[in-house]
């Protein structure tokens, strides 16, 4: 199927210096970057990747301390368990119980009875 | 001419900048190419922490019936010390070290806070976790601590000689810590990694190695918390009444061959090693002292005699008090039950010449021959284990010995004196899982005290130990049983709580001091079992009391302290009486 112009384009340039492979449309911007402004904005695109390339690397390091916090407080944890465990044992051990106030209210039973 | 001045000092100062340029950039490529694996190393040896993370020994449980409670601990403690170049108030260093940790203090602690000379002084010991944070929260400029960990016997001196304990070192010494060092010891992990100067770990870096630690098994043992604590209780009183200094009682299941309980006296804490005065405390007698048993061996006589089909129960001989083997006569302990006397008055009234009789009657019926010799050996050393060590898992264990009939002082005499326990050195270990083959049906289970593991908070049985099935028949193994019944119920079973099956033999032998027999002092020593009547035994108890100059016998001290302890038994094992 073949399309069709709907408008008809007319060149603004004359035909005659009209040629192949010339640009036929010339934007000329008002506005004019010199080359220390180039320079500059590479300069400062360097710097804004370095920055962001700096922040990833520290990244990881500030979960390394992260990390370190939080093992020291499951270190400190555990020495607590662990104490804790250990005075839980002392409590319950047959000495303590021997001595305790509750033993010295016992008494040895006159008779036992056995029932299957 | 005076664009070519400005022209040639450009000149000049681009050459002079060049050189200046190249200077540097021959020096970065000295130190950045040619030296960068040097100054690599150098940076991964300021910036590299390489750790030892110390895996944490196993702990040790016992257990009470069937459930594992905790024996040996582990307990985070910390080492105060103190940098007295940098410290500013030794005044408030003391009034808190003393306030706070007054029993762990080195004695001259404030003293060493003026030695401004050195940078590392040791305050106090042993700091518990509490008092070391009181003492943190002065925020004392200063000070240091160390964390380190220590072994916690929350039931004090209990089954002391069974536990042992752990040196400065870390390493066991003694009984389980010594025999099972290895599993309680674990694998210390590692840690390589970059840090920082604080020593924070980081992960930069590809060098980093991070193995974790593998701690030590936690190892559940066979003694039983409640029974080694009135075994121990039953010992001492026993001592106490007699007035004896040493003694040893031994508790094992004979259906399994587990030690519930182990009980030596003189014993020790240890947690307080620095108070033994005696080293010989530290040893296991149970395990570690070969000694010759006397007249219990003779139940292992009879069960040999019956197995054999030499004797019954009722098999007779003519007692005469004395019988003589080659050039030696040999005698009763107790005289007067002369005639004819069957093997069970024998054994009642521990006749030696009942037993030298069935080893005669072992060989020709008149001699202790090579051929009885050989059966005799063949039973207390092959069948029963007497004079080989048991593989117990406690450390110093000791092998004892059997003279085998090969040997050149393997003769008639010696088999003699043999099977009444005397010319022999064994423990009390042996003889009293050997006497559990004996009366279990005839299997000899191992003796053991690891019942397993934990793995968590679950209890894994251990894996199974040797069990050597049909030393002696079953018919055999009941007959032996009643007869050790009667042998107790002939004199000693008045204080036998009523309705249970419970046999015993006396044992009373002398003491050899430089390899000769001393006449002041003998050993006592009682065996036996208990149960249900009819049913295997629920448990078995060797006892061994001596005293230096007492002369003591197996009915009269070692008995009573046997009767204590099995009545205690058939309570906590809950057994039903009949009849």
């Amino acid at each position: 199927m073949q399309s069709r112009r709907s408008t008809t384009y007319a060149s603004r340039r004359s035909p005659e210096r009209h040629s192949r492979n010339h640009n036929s449309v010339n934007y000329i911007s008002a506005v004019k970057l010199g080359p220390v402004t180039h320079t500059v904005i590479v300069a400062l695109m360097i710097t804004v990747l370095g920055l962001i390339y700096l922040t990833q690397a520290t990244k990881a390091i500030g979960y390394d301390y992260a990390a370190s916090d939080i093992e020291s407080q499951i270190a400190e944890l555990s020495v607590e368990k662990n104490n804790l465990e250990v005075e839980n044992a002392r409590l319950t051990a047959l000495k303590t119980i021997e001595n305790s106030s509750v033993a010295a209210e016992m008494s040895e039973p006159s008779s036992t009875d056995f029932v299957r | 001419m005076f664009t070519s001045v400005v022209s040639n000092r450009t000149r000049l100062l681009a050459i002079l900048l060049l050189a200046v340029m190249a200077v540097f950039v021959v020096r970065l490529f000295y130190l950045q190419v040619i030296r960068h694996d040097s100054y690599v190393a150098q940076a991964a040896e300021r910036q590299t922490r390489k750790l030892d993370i110390p895996a944490q020994r196993g702990e040790i449980y016992a257990l009470e019936r069937d459930e594992p409670v905790k024996l040996v601990l582990n307990e985070t403690v910390y080492t105060v010390f103190a940098d007295p170049q940098v410290v500013t108030e030794p005044e408030a260093i003391v009034e808190v070290m003393n306030r706070v940790a007054g029993g762990n203090v080195r004695d001259n602690f404030a003293d060493l806070l003026d030695l401004t000379d050195t940078r590392y002084q040791v305050l106090a010991t042993n700091v518990s976790y509490a008092q070391a944070e009181m003492i943190k929260q002065e925020d004392i400029f200063g000070l240091g601590f160390t964390k380190t960990s220590r072994r916690v016997y929350p039931e004090g001196q209990l089954a002391s000689q069974v536990l042992g304990f752990v040196n400065a070192e870390g390493v066991g010494q003694y009984g389980v810590e010594s025999a099972l060092n290895d599993r309680l010891t674990g694998t210390d992990g590692v840690l390589r990694t970059v840090a920082d100067v604080r020593d924070v770990p980081l992960t930069i870096g590809n060098n980093n190695i991070n193995i974790a630690p593998t701690d030590g098994d936690d190892i559940v043992l066979t003694i039983d918390r409640n029974v080694q604590r009135a075994t121990e209780k039953a010992l001492a009183d026993g001592l106490k009444r007699i007035g004896a200094k040493t003694g040893s009682a031994l508790v094992m299941n004979p259906r399994t061959g587990e030690v519930m309980a182990m009980a030596n006296l003189p014993t020790y804490d240890p947690a307080n090693l620095d108070k033994v005065t005696d080293v010989a405390a530290l040893n296991n007698n149970t395990i570690s002292m070969p000694y010759e048993p006397g007249s219990v061996i003779k139940t292992f006589t009879v069960a040999a005699g019956v197995d054999t089909g030499t004797i019954t129960p009722n098999s007779t001989y003519v007692n005469t008090d004395k019988i003589v083997v080659d050039d030696r006569t040999i005698g009763n302990a107790t005289n007067g039950q002369t005639g004819e006397i069957t093997m069970q008055h024998a054994l009642n009234w521990s006749l030696n010449t009942g037993m030298v009789t069935i080893a005669q009657r072992m060989g020709n019926g008149s001699y202790i021959t090579e051929g009885a010799q050989s059966t005799i050996y063949d039973y207390f050393h092959n069948k029963f284990r007497l004079g080989h060590p048991t593989g117990i898992e406690l450390a110093g264990e000791a092998s004892g010995i059997i003279i085998a009939p090969d040997q050149a002082q393997g003769n008639a005499v010696r088999y003699s004196n043999m099977v009444f326990g005397q010319g022999m050195d064994v423990t009390m270990l042996q003889v009293a899982s050997g006497f559990s083959a004996m009366v279990n049906g005839g299997t000899y289970y191992q003796p053991t005290v690891v019942a397993g593991t934990m793995d968590g908070d679950t209890f894994v049985d251990a894996p199974a130990r040797e069990v050597r099935e049909k030393v002696i028949s079953s018919k055999s193994s009941a007959t032996a049983r009643q007869m050790v019944i009667g042998a107790r119920r002939a004199f000693y079973a008045g204080g036998d709580t009523a309705g249970y099956a419970i046999g015993g033999k006396t044992g009373t032998s002398e003491t050899i001091v430089n390899g000769q027999y001393i006449k002041d002092q003998t050993i006592a020593t009682y065996l036996g079992f208990g149960g249900e009547t009819g049913e295997i035994p629920a448990y078995v108890v060797m006892v061994e009391v001596s005293s230096p100059g007492m002369n003591l016998a197996g009915g009269e001290h070692a008995m009573p302290i046997f009767t204590d302890i099995s009545n205690w038994m058939l309570d906590y094992l809950q057994l039903q009486p009949k009849g």
